[in-house]
């Protein structure tokens, strides 16, 4: 997994941030990861449906922010020990009625995870069964923003590293509430 | 189980949906030609009955897409293979590929049907293309990643949407020169000119605005408000329409009072957005729906939802008068 590979290479890597006034390639991508697990939606919401606790995926070692779970609220998520790399991310929309909120990141460097313009939704759904389905979507732009990007920077390295996380995160809740049946 | 009753008055309003025509109000008979980008392909549909007429194969990841009703020709951008694609309206098949350089993203047409028009996203220029030949006539001089390319009605000037300048280049389409820089709010994207050739709207990325431009004073003149994202504006019934790509909805704005009157949810990711050419509806290419959303432009309403390819963008002047003998 990405975030794995990142923590070595930074310690010596120059950093490349794409920020995020630059343009971008020109194809968007997406990628969608559900699981379905055996626990309600309310219980699976009330550990995933804080903006401000992404404890639940691995890697993350502490979530600090501001603003709650209001629009515009931030969060930085720093990954693996207490001194590695950091994700900066902001609220956008924040549904708890539907159980669904959404985010962008607004600062990442692209060995960390390669994409650019990244927005993202995180939704529990309701099962006939009782369980829940959970959904993970993104929507980005790879991390090299110029012409003929580098293998490690292209548009597959993106969506390789995209679905890495959100497996990791799936495998994870489905290890906490059960498999749906 | 539902009861038959309810099933058939669910089948009759879906089917109102997807056709939202009777007879009597016969609408534009537009196709539209909708790039695909994940898909690599274009999905020509028939816009009044919502119908698939054909999927061409693209590839090179198409965005782009420019048409204008005096020639029969649809030009379709892919910046990953850096190519123009030529497909005949007429015909619904493709006649030429045209290899160019740079990232051919944004394009437009010539009013009188030639030239074309494509800005290069990765550069600070325009190719002016002669699609007869299928090669580069002039190159022009823009701002930084231009995008969005509109030209007046008249032939007269060609507009780029330059993103990482935040401006907009007026050229002059007869010597080619760059009249004047507009700037605009940050990070322009779409571009589009009104019937008039009078004033010209950008959608500006980074700000959440469009600014309203004078082209013939070559300067800006209103800065409207809108949703997250922007990404193009769409004109019709003397209202502007603005795809808000992160807010899922479509921002509508008075052309007289310049401020926001209404936001319509539309599909995931709304993107391209144009009026057909009775102006009574405006389709919406929505990127992640991988659907059209049909607005009536008079009640500001949902009338219909066509199902498209993977990853419309429909980045252009997607949507044609249908040729008199593919009319149904």
């Amino acid at each position: 997994m990405n975030f794995i590979a990142a923590l070595t290479i930074l310690a010596t890597a120059p950093l490349f941030a794409a920020t995020s006034a630059m343009a971008h390639g020109p194809t968007r991508q997406k990628v969608t990861v559900t699981t379905k697990v055996a626990a309600p939606p309310a219980e699976v919401w009330a550990a995933i449906g804080n903006f401000q606790d992404m404890s639940w995926l691995p890697l993350v070692y502490s979530t600090t922010g501001e603003g709650g779970n209001a629009v515009d609220a931030t969060r930085v998520l720093t990954l693996g020990s207490a001194d590695g790399p950091t994700i900066h991310e902001i609220l956008y929309k924040y549904q708890p009625e539907k159980m669904s909120y959404s985010y962008r990141i607004e600062e990442v460097d692209v060995k960390v995870l390669p994409v650019t313009n990244y927005s993202s939704h995180l939704t529990v759904k309701p099962l006939d069964n009782g369980g829940s389905l959970i959904e993970w979507r993104g929507a980005f732009y790879r991390g090299y923003p110029l012409n003929d990007p580098p293998e490690e920077l292209n548009d597959e390295a993106a969506i390789k590293a995209v679905t890495g996380v959100y497996q990791a995160g799936m495998d994870a809740l489905v290890a906490r509430f059960g498999a749906a049946g | 189980m539902i009861s038959a009753p309810a099933c058939l008055c669910l089948v009759a309003w879906a089917a109102g949906l997807a056709l939202a025509v009777t007879p009597s109000q016969a609408l534009a008979g537009d196709l539209a030609f909708v790039t695909n980008q994940t898909g690599d392909d274009l999905s020509v549909v028939d816009v009044d009955s919502g119908k698939l007429r054909t999927t061409l194969a693209i590839g090179g990841k198409p965005a782009g897409v420019a048409t204008t009703p005096a020639d029969p020709r649809v030009y379709v951008t892919s910046p990953d293979s850096k190519t123009l694609t030529v497909i005949d309206s007429t015909t619904l098949a493709i006649t030429r590929r045209i290899t160019l350089t740079g990232g051919p993203l944004g394009v437009a047409v010539h009013p009188t049907g030639a030239p074309v028009y494509v800005a290069d996203w990765y550069g600070t220029r325009l190719l002016e293309i002669n699609p007869d030949t299928g090669h580069i006539s002039r190159i022009f001089q823009t701002g930084r990643s231009p995008s969005g390319v509109a030209v007046t009605p008249d032939g007269r000037r060609i507009l780029t949407a330059d993103r990482d300048s935040d401006q907009v280049s007026i050229l002059d389409a007869a010597s080619g020169r760059r009249l004047s820089v507009v700037a605009t709010g940050r990070a322009p994207f779409g571009v589009t000119i009104d019937r008039a050739g009078a004033r010209a709207y950008t959608a500006n990325v980074k700000s959440d605005t469009v600014t309203v431009i004078d082209i013939a004073a070559g300067r800006a003149i209103a800065t409207v408000k809108v949703g997250t994202r922007p990404y193009v504006v769409a004109l019709a019934n003397g209202r502007g329409f603005v795809t808000n790509q992160y807010d899922d909805s479509v921002s509508v704005f008075d052309l007289s009072g310049l401020s926001e009157i209404a936001r319509i949810d539309v599909g995931e990711y709304p993107e391209g957005i144009m009026a057909t050419s009775d102006g009574r509806r405006v389709l919406v290419s929505c990127w992640f729906s991988n659907s059209l959303t049909v607005i009536d432009s008079d009640s500001l309403k949902v009338v219909g939802e066509i199902p498209v390819g993977d990853g419309p963008r429909a980045f252009g002047t997607f949507l044609r008068p249908t040729p008199p003998h593919l009319r149904p």
